[in-house]
């Protein structure tokens, strides 16, 4: 059988709003995944003394840490909204096509109008 | 190479996906209510903070859940995109040794507060 020709254009794909909530929610685990262990360093030097809790305060307070804490601080509600939605698709709610569709909207717009929300907060 | 996973393995990894979100979804609003409620939020009230043992047993479950979490996603990313086995089971390996030793490393932190 000869070798059919595969050639897929990320570019030229589109992909409906739930497959970018789905797509999103797994970058965002994965970001979460690999922040694990720098996030119990921070734990753990918050923790130790008064001079090591200021450091972690003031490096992640601004400059490349607040960015950090912005990228976590999305991840964590993108992944937390897009999961939520799963728990509720898994219990046969909102799986009608509009209904789905608008969710995946809200989870979409809800971590990235919080994140900014938190982030003006904290800075 | 072929049952290197039962086919009751992949229930259970899903309802504990589940179970460990539920988890943490209803720990970590409780957990960011208890810490900003102490203000001014300084060293001295982030230790008191984690002096408690109830404070100390539901972090170290958070943090057992997260980790438990994200080693079945993982799984599942690592199920769609790396197919070799010799690859994905060292990959497998690899993020359990990490978890184990950020699961113990959580416990050491939280106790050795004192």
């Amino acid at each position: 059988m000869a070798a059919r020709p595969v050639w897929l254009n990320p570019l030229r794909m589109r992909l409906p709003i739930g497959g970018w909530v789905s797509i999103l929610h797994r970058a965002s685990g994965v970001l979460l995944c690999l922040a694990v262990p720098a996030l119990l360093y921070a734990l753990m030097l918050s923790l130790r003394s008064p001079a090591d809790f200021a450091a972690v305060a003031a490096f992640l307070g601004g400059g490349i840490g607040f960015l950090f804490v912005l990228a976590l601080i999305w991840a964590s509600l993108h992944h937390l909204f897009a999961g939520l939605r799963h728990l509720a698709l898994d219990l046969g709610w909102g799986e009608a096509r509009g209904d789905a569709r608008r969710t995946a909207w809200l989870s979409l717009i809800a971590a990235l109008v919080l994140t900014g929300a938190l982030g003006a907060w904290i800075g | 190479m072929r049952n290197v996973g039962g086919a009751r393995r992949g229930l259970n990894f899903w309802l504990l996906q589940r179970a460990s979100a539920v988890a943490m979804a209803i720990f970590l609003p409780l957990f960011l209510g208890l810490a900003l409620s102490r203000s001014p939020l300084d060293y001295a009230a982030w230790r008191a903070l984690f002096s408690h043992l109830a404070m100390k047993i539901g972090s170290l479950m958070f943090i057992a859940a997260v980790l438990a979490h994200a080693w079945i996603g993982l799984r599942e990313i690592l199920i769609d995109y790396v197919h070799p086995l010799a690859i994905r089971l060292p990959l497998y390996f690899l993020f359990a040794t990490l978890y184990l030793v950020c699961l113990v490393w959580a416990a050491d932190i939280l106790w050795g507060l004192g």
